[in-house]
């Protein structure tokens, strides 16, 4: 065989893989690896399929509300009332349910949520409010409006279908996986496929330049929270249906779960960059982490700290690889 | 003489060896030199010359990778500019590090305020603004918001700010960028007082007039060597631009051309141009083909004149005739980009690139659609319309999947042009065409912008570089004050520096 003098100068494959450069743009996927890898040494069932499907119709309303996330991210935004809208679907679906019948309820939940992130964005780009501060209000006044809705009762729908979305199967599979996967794919192609998806990168790029290149910076700006809107409301009817009931705290600390997700994957909170196979990774690390720690036993205190401290470390590391590279 | 030259002056600072590597590039290559303390030094060369980041390496923001400096006869301390603070050395960036929501006091003390046990001692330190404020002959309010006020009076802060801290080697990146003729002369006169009383400056300019007129010393660097260094005396334009390139320049010519036919309607009209506070009824027509140059100083009005054409400024109105039919003004770059108008922003870096994206991102980004079918874009098109685009300004295709942050600045503002064109605008609107690049790169860009004139554009140029807009235009406006004070034509031969001053400062007699 001959050897191949461009591949020499241009490094060839291993180099190319296993560079500094590769290291950090890829560092996220070795990382996942490793964790798998030491996972199933603590815990040999974690590649049964049972498991695996465990692992993800669990995450899959996290990781519903973080592809969303992650275009607000890359828009350079951010949205702190997804925990509220996620209930506020959650109690709708269930309310509703009954009444409307599955399809109805599902109707209502999307048409409200889309709402809720069309106000959002009406809110951020028009009243040019700050969208941590305008999303800290509106996630008060959607939570609210999920107590409120609710009467602070659980709802326990009647309709004996309720919990397919959460617990039904599809060839095999669970339901809420499926959704969850089409979800990510077809977010993985508008972003790094679409124009849609590119003006959005320059957006959170620079604005100003965005602007001037004649992108209808308020329209795509605004979108993205309501593209965090309807998600949170399709997670919320998953979760919801999963358990059989929908109540008004099923929120919780989803807002900064799901950032913490895109975080982990590599996407930059300063804008401009990300992808959605990065939030995929993200939520991979932190499900399976979740995983082995629960079957290990791991208090979930420890487990709090120890998912605090991969935050931190993944935010560090993305501010120490734009240094090098500059 | 008895005395040897090395006893008698005293060195501000004196480098050996100064390298530094970025990665495979050599960016100073082993520089060696000396400056005599209470000169002024100027840094010149093309961009990438090396001449910023040995400003740099003398700030203390740079680390060489070899080499030794010694500022006032003491080893430099590299990496950190507080210890070049303690060495006496000040800089002023080209990029200002005011703090625009401080007042004019507080910005000239920062870091440094005059306090007692943690209480700042307001009244000391007005008395010292102003002390400084008559020093230098400038009048700033001291309660003026620092954002509020013009460039040349931010720099002006910064200036003070570097001198009152009793910096003895102040080093100024670039500081005439932004200024006006007369702003500009009233730097220089600060820094001819800062001279005689003894401070020494070094600054890196690119342009060469003002280097000639106040530097007492002038280095040139090249490719990361020191090309040449010697008194003022010694050098003229030519042989500097010789020094900086390595071989003569061919001056860029005017290129005669057929005017366009004398009845031939004109691209667009543009009657009753206001925006307020910046611009005031201003009407002119553009027709195919010409290049109409717009000139003034800082604050005439001329950008917000092409930024409200541009559909940039939502608070202008006017009336647009477009192929003689009139069009609702527009309040958008959308807008204006739908009549056909294009802009290319002042700022690159600020309002034109995304600086993380690729050249070739960044030139399809004014028309995405081109590239794109069914909102679907392929990447196959990105390649191959943006590389066709990127030529036409000299800009080379090995370098079109590169991350617009890794350019220099000639080939950014080449990217910006191309993104510009990529809209196939009809009209192109050119703010400051080649700020901060160098001479290449900038003969690259005006020979294009002529060749795109040739081929039917209406251009209009706006620049602070007069002998810029003088060279590249068939017709030339003048504002003042936010009016059209002049109409300059060049077809019966060029106009002169003078005529355009001449004009503007003609209204600002009247005026005031």
């Amino acid at each position: 065989m001959q050897a191949n003098p461009t591949q020499t100068e241009s490094g060839g494959g291993f180099r190319r893989y296993f560079n500094r450069d590769a290291i950090m743009q890829y560092g996220v996927v070795w990382a996942f690896c490793v964790l798998i890898l030491l996972g199933a040494i603590a815990y040999p069932g974690l590649f049964a399929l049972r498991n695996i499907q465990n692992i993800l119709s669990q995450s899959a309303p996290l990781g519903i509300v973080a592809v969303a996330m992650t275009f607000v991210l890359i828009s350079r935004g951010f949205d702190l009332s997804v925990a509220s809208v996620f209930a506020l679907g959650a109690v709708i679906f269930a309310n509703r349910a009954d009444p409307f019948g599955l399809w109805g309820a599902a109707l209502t939940v999307l048409a409200v949520t889309f709402v809720c992130g069309v106000i959002n964005g009406l809110i951020i780009t028009k009243l040019d409010v700050n969208p941590f501060v305008a999303t800290l209000g509106t996630g008060s006044v959607f939570g609210g409006g999920a107590f409120l809705y609710s009467r602070s009762a659980p709802q326990v729908p009647d309709n004996f279908d309720f919990t397919i979305l959460g617990t039904g199967r599809w060839l095999g599979w669970p339901i809420s996986i499926w959704i969850m996967v089409a979800i990510f794919l077809v977010g993985g192609f508008v972003l790094s496929r679409t124009v849609y998806g590119r003006s959005l990168f320059s957006l959170g790029g620079n604005e100003e330049a965005a602007r001037l290149s004649g992108i209808p910076v308020d329209l795509i700006r605004g979108s993205t929270y309501v593209l965090t809107g309807v998600c949170a409301g399709i997670g919320g009817m998953i979760l919801a249906s999963r358990l059989g009931v929908g109540q008004a705290d099923m929120g919780g600390s989803l807002a900064l779960d799901a950032i913490a997700v895109v975080v982990i994957g590599g996407t930059s909170l300063l804008g401009g960059e990300g992808a959605i196979w990065r939030t995929a990774i993200g939520l991979l690390i932190i499900a399976t982490l979740t995983n082995v720690f629960d079957s290990l036993a791991i208090n979930t205190n420890v487990q709090q700290v120890v998912k605090g401290i991969i935050v931190i470390a993944a935010v560090a590391l993305d501010i120490y690889a734009r240094r090098v590279r500059k | 003489m008895t005395v040897t030259p090395e006893q008698a002056r005293k060195l501000a600072f004196s480098a050996t060896n100064i390298t530094k590597r970025y990665g495979g590039t050599l960016a100073l290559d082993h520089i060696r030199l000396d400056a005599e303390a209470g000169m002024i030094h100027a840094l010149v060369g093309e961009n990438g010359a090396g001449k910023s980041t040995f400003l740099g390496v003398l700030a203390g923001r740079v680390v060489p990778t070899e080499g030794e400096i010694e500022i006032f006869s003491k080893p430099h301390v590299f990496g950190s500019p507080r210890e070049a603070h303690r060495l006496g050395i000040g800089a002023i960036y080209q990029e200002l590090t005011i703090v625009p929501r401080l007042n004019a006091v507080a910005n000239v003390f920062l870091g440094q305020p005059h306090a007692k046990r943690g209480l700042l001692s307001e009244k000391r330190m007005r008395a010292e603004f102003r002390e400084v404020c008559a020093r230098f002959g400038v009048d700033i309010a001291p309660d003026a918001v620092a954002g509020t006020l013009s460039t040349a009076d931010q720099q002006m802060l910064e200036i003070m700010r570097g001198a009152r801290s009793g910096a003895e080697l102040l080093l100024f990146d670039e500081p005439t960028t932004s200024l006006a003729p007369p702003e500009r002369e009233g730097l220089f006169q600060v820094m001819n007082q800062l001279r005689d009383q003894g401070t020494t400056m070094v600054f890196v300019s690119h342009n060469l007039e003002e280097v000639l007129d106040i530097a007492d010393t002038i280095t040139v660097f090249r490719d990361g060597q020191l090309a040449a260094t010697g008194p003022r005396a010694d050098w003229t334009k030519a042989s500097i631009v010789r020094a900086m390139v390595g071989q003569d320049i061919v001056e860029y010519r005017r290129v005669e051309r057929a005017k366009a036919a004398p009845g031939s309607p004109p691209l667009i009209v543009a009657r009753g141009v206001t925006l307020p506070g910046a611009c005031e009824d201003v009407s002119f027509e553009l027709k195919a083909g010409e290049i109409l140059g717009i000139g003034g100083l800082v604050g005439s009005g001329r950008s917000s004149l092409l930024r409200s054409l541009a559909g940039v400024e939502s608070m202008s109105h006017g009336e647009l005739i477009v192929d003689g039919r009139g069009v609702e003004w527009p309040t958008r770059p959308r807008h204006a980009m739908r009549h056909g108008i294009a802009f290319v922003p002042e700022d690159r870096k600020h309002q034109g690139l995304v600086l993380g994206m690729r050249a070739m991102d960044n030139i399809v980004m004014s028309n995405i659609g081109e590239v794109s079918r069914y909102g679907v874009i392929s990447e196959r098109k990105i390649v191959e319309k943006s590389t066709s685009i990127a030529r036409e300004f000299g800009f080379s295709a090995d370098r079109i999947g590169t991350m617009v942050r890794h350019l220099s600045g000639g080939n950014q503002q080449k990217v910006l042009l191309g993104k510009a064109r990529f809209c196939a605008p009809r009209v192109l609107l050119v703010d400051e065409p080649t700020r901060g690049i160098d001479i290449g790169a900038k003969d690259e860009i005006m020979s294009t912008l002529r060749s795109l004139a040739d081929a039917g554009m209406g251009i209009i140029v706006v620049s602070s570089d007069l002998e810029e807009v003088i060279q590249i235009s068939d017709r030339i406006l003048v504002m003042a004050h936010g009016r059209v004070v002049d109409e300059l034509d060049q077809s019966g031969g060029p106009v002169q520096v003078t005529d355009i001053l001449n004009s503007a400062f003609g209204v600002e007699r009247h005026a005031s």
